[in-house]
C-alpha cells in the first residue's frame, strides 16, 4: 500500500494536494470578498511582489532538504544590493557588469558559508547566524546606514517595473530559476544525493556521495541567488538601501516549510515551495484587497505553517500511540 | 582546565577588550555609564539563562523576543490600571509561561521541529500584538519607574535579580537532579528514556521556563523606562542565542555551562559601547558580533577536527 505512490487516495492526501486546495480556497474567498482580486492587474502585481522571496525559497529547498539551514539570505540580499549600488554608481561599471560582480560576491558569500559548514562541519544553524550579522553589519558599515542608491537608469528599471509580453519582467526570471531548481533537486543526481544528505550524511558518505561538495554546492547556489534576488529587488524598488530583505530569510524559510519540505531534511520538492510561495503571496494580498487589518496575513501564516506541520505529523503520532497501546497490551494479555 | 577551555577563552577576550579599553579609552569605566550598560542588559541576561537550558536540552526557541513585546505591553497595561507591582510581576510571568507551554505543547506534545513551532509563534505573536495595539506606545504612572526607588537603587536591584538568577540556575543545572535530566535529554532522548526520564516532561517544562523567565524579563524592561515600547524585543532570540553560542553551549544539545553563556553575553554586550569610546562607527558593531559568533564556532570545529584525526 504505502510503495504505492500514484494511488488515488495517496495522490489526494499528499501535501502538495492539500496546499493546493488551500490556495484555490483562499483565490475563491479573496475574489468573493475582495475588490479588484482576481483581476490580471492584480495577478500580476503578486507575481512582481512574490520574485525576491519565491527567489530565495527555491534556494532554501536544497538546503533544507540536506537538513541545513540559511538564515543569512536576507542580509546578503541587503548587502549585495549595496554593492550592486557601489559597483554601479562609486566605480562607474555599467549595469551589466556591476550585476556580473554582485553575482560574483554572492557567489563569494555563499562560499563563506559554504567553507565553514561543509569543510569544517559547524552547524548551519549557527554559522549562518553569523553571518547573518556580518552581511548586514557590512551592508551598514559601507553605506554608514545613511547612503541610499538611486537614479537608475530606465533600461534597468524596466526588469523590475515592466512587463514584457504581458507578464512582469522579473517573473521570468524567477521561473527560469523555478525551472532549473526543479531539474536539478527532481530530475538529477545532484538532487537525489541532496536527500540522501539530508537522511543520513553518514549512509550518504558511505553510499559514494561526496557529501561536503555537495553541501557547499547548495550554499553557494543559494549566495548567487541571493545577488539575483538582490539585483531584482533593486530594479524593483529602483532604490537599494542597506536595510534592503531584513526578515526575508524566514519568509523563505516559512514558505518552504509551508510546502511541505521537512525541517530535518531528506523530505521535500520545488513544487511544494512553490505552492507555499503562493499560498503566502496570495493571502497577503488578498488581506490587503479585502481591506482587512494587514497584520492578519502575518498571523494567518503562522497558524497555517503549524496546521501544516501539525497535519503532516499527525498521522505518524497516531500511529506510534497505537503502537505504544499495543504494546502495553500484550504483557496483560499473557499474563 | 582542558574541560573549560571554551568559558576560559571567552573569559579572557572579554578581559583583553577590558584592557585595551582601559588603556585607550579610561573613560569607557565611568561608573554611572557602566551601570546603565549593565542594567540594559540584565533582562537579556535572564532570557539568555533560559535560552541556554531550552538549547541544552536540544531544542531552540526563537518566539522569545515577541513573547517579551506581548508581556511588556501586558505589564505596561496592567501597570498603568494602577494594579499593584508586586501582582503586575506574577501576571508577566505567568502569560510568559503561557506562551512557553504553548510551544511546549506543540513541540513535546505533538514532536513538531522547534524551530518551525517558535518561527510560527514568533509571527503570529508579533503580528498579533501590533494588530491589537496599532503600535501605541503604553504611558506608565509615576511611580512604576525603578518600582518608584531611586534610579541607582533600582538598577542595582535589577542587576543583583539578574545576577542571583544566574547563579541559581548554574547551581541546580550543575548540582541538582533536574539540571542533570536537562543534560540527559539534550545528549540523548531515547537513553534517557531509558534511565527513567521523561524526556517529552522535561522538553515541555524547559519551555514554560522559558516563557516565564522571558516574563520576568519584560517585566524588568519595563520599569527602566516611563513608556513601554510595543516593538521591544525585537532581534532578541538572535541575541540571545549569539550569547548562548559563543558562551560555548553546544547546538546539538547536551555540552555547555551558564557562566559561558554570562561572559558571552557580556562580551557581546560590550562591542558596541566600545566602539564608540574608542570612536570607531557603531556600524562596525554588527559585523563584529558575527564575527565573534563565526570564530568561537570555527575554534569548536578546529578543535573537533583535530579530535578526529
Amino acid at each position: 500500500m504505502d510503495t504505492d505512490k500514484h494511488g488515488f487516495k495517496t495522490v489526494l492526501l499528499r501535501h502538495e494536494t492539500i496546499l493546493f486546495a488551500v490556495l484555490a480556497a483562499e483565490w475563491i474567498f479573496f475574489d468573493a470578498i475582495g475588490q479588484n482580486f482576481g483581476t490580471y492587474d492584480n495577478t500580476c502585481d503578486i507575481l512582481r511582489h512574490s520574485c525576491e522571496i519565491g527567489l530565495l525559497a527555491l534556494a532554501m529547498t536544497p538546503i533544507i532538504l540536506t537538513g541545513g539551514i540559511d538564515l543569512s539570505v536576507g542580509s546578503l540580499l541587503g548587502l549585495c544590493a549595496i554593492l550592486f549600488g557601489k559597483f554601479w554608481r562609486d566605480a562607474g561599471m555599467p549595469v551589466p557588469l556591476a550585476a556580473a560582480c554582485t553575482i560574483g560576491v554572492g557567489a563569494l558569500a555563499g562560499g563563506l558559508n559554504a567553507s565553514l559548514i561543509a569543510w569544517l562541519r559547524l552547524p548551519p544553524l549557527i554559522v549562518t547566524l553569523g553571518t547573518f550579522s556580518l552581511f548586514r553589519g557590512l551592508a551598514e558599515a559601507i553605506t554608514h546606514g545613511v547612503d541610499t542608491f538611486t537614479d537608475f537608469p530606465a533600461s534597468f528599471l524596466f526588469l523590475g517595473q515592466e512587463r514584457w509580453l504581458g507578464i512582469p519582467a522579473q517573473a521570468l526570471v524567477f521561473i527560469a530559476a523555478a525551472i532549473f531548481f526543479w531539474l536539478l533537486v527532481h530530475r538529477t543526481t545532484f538532487g537525489r544525493s541532496f536527500r540522501a544528505i539530508g537522511f543520513s550524511p553518514e549512509g550518504a558518505r558511505y553510499a559514494g556521495i561526496p557529501v561536503g561538495r555537495r553541501v557547499a554546492m547548495v550554499y553557494v547556489l543559494a549566495g548567487i541567488i541571493s545577488a539575483i534576488a538582490a539585483i531584482i529587488y533593486t530594479a524593483r524598488l529602483g532604490q537599494a538601501k542597506a536595510d534592503a530583505g531584513t526578515g526575508y530569510e524566514l519568509f523563505a524559510i516559512t514558505a518552504v516549510v509551508l510546502g511541505g519540505t521537512s525541517i530535518f531534511g531528506g523530505v521535500g520538492s520545488i513544487h511544494g515551495t512553490l505552492l507555499g510561495v503562493a499560498a503566502i503571496a496570495v493571502l497577503h494580498s488578498g488581506i490587503a484587497h479585502a481591506l482587512l487589518p494587514g497584520e492578519m496575513a502575518g498571523m494567518l501564516t503562522g497558524v497555517l505553517l503549524i496546521l501544516a506541520l501539525a497535519g503532516s505529523i499527525l498521522p505518524k503520532t497516531i500511529s506510534d500511540l497505537r503502537a505504544r497501546k499495543a504494546a502495553l497490551k500484550i504483557p496483560k494479555q499473557t499474563a | 582546565m582542558k574541560k573549560y577551555f571554551r568559558e576560559i577563552s571567552v573569559a579572557a577576550a572579554l578581559g583583553i577588550l577590558l584592557l585595551a579599553l582601559a588603556i585607550f579609552a579610561p573613560s569607557f569605566f565611568q561608573p554611572q555609564p557602566l551601570l546603565s550598560l549593565v542594567t540594559r542588559e540584565a533582562p537579556t541576561l535572564v532570557v539568555a539563562c533560559g535560552m541556554a537550558l531550552v538549547i541544552i536540552c536540544r531544542q531552540i526557541d526563537i518566539s522569545v523576543g515577541s513573547q517579551f513585546a506581548v508581556c511588556s505591553v501586558c505589564a505596561g497595561l496592567l501597570a498603568a490600571m494602577h494594579w499593584p507591582l508586586a501582582l503586575v510581576l506574577v501576571a508577566s510571568i505567568l502569560i510568559g509561561a503561557t506562551f512557553g507551554a504553548f510551544n511546549g505543547a506543540l513541540v513535546a506534545g505533538l514532536g513538531l521541529p522547534s524551530i518551525v513551532v517558535t518561527l510560527a509563534t514568533m509571527v503570529t505573536w508579533r503580528e498579533g500584538l501590533r494588530w491589537l495595539r496599532q503600535g501605541v506606545w503604553v504611558d506608565l504612572p509615576n511611580g512604576v519607574q525603578w518600582f518608584g526607588l531611586p534610579q541607582m537603587t533600582g538598577q542595582w536591584t535589577l542587576v543583583l535579580v539578574a545576577l542571583v538568577i544566574l547563579i541559581l540556575l548554574a547551581l541546580a543545572l550543575k548540582h541538582f537532579a533536574i539540571g542533570r535530566f536537562i543534560y540527559a535529554v539534550g545528549s540523548d532522548v531515547e537513553a534517557a528514556r531509558l534511565a527513567g526520564i521523561r524526556p517529552r516532561l522535561m522538553t515541555f517544562g524547559v519551555f514554560v521556563f522559558m516563557g516565564a523567565l522571558t516574563g520576568l524579563a519584560a517585566m524588568m524592561n519595563t520599569i527602566q523606562s516611563p513608556q513601554v515600547d510595543p516593538n521591544s524585543g525585537t532581534g532578541l532570540e538572535l541575541k540571545t542565542i549569539a550569547a548562548v553560542v559563543v558562551g560555548g553551549v553546544a547546538i546539538s544539545g547536551g555540552r555547555g555551562t551558564l557562566l559561558g553563556v554570562f561572559a558571552g553575553l557580556l562580551l557581546l554586550a560590550c562591542i558596541s559601547p566600545a566602539l564608540t569610546h574608542l570612536h570607531v562607527e557603531a556600524f562596525w558593531g554588527k559585523v563584529i558580533q558575527g564575527a565573534i559568533i563565526l570564530l568561537a564556532v570555527v575554534a569548536d570545529g578546529l578543535r573537533n577536527r583535530k579530535q578526529r584525526n
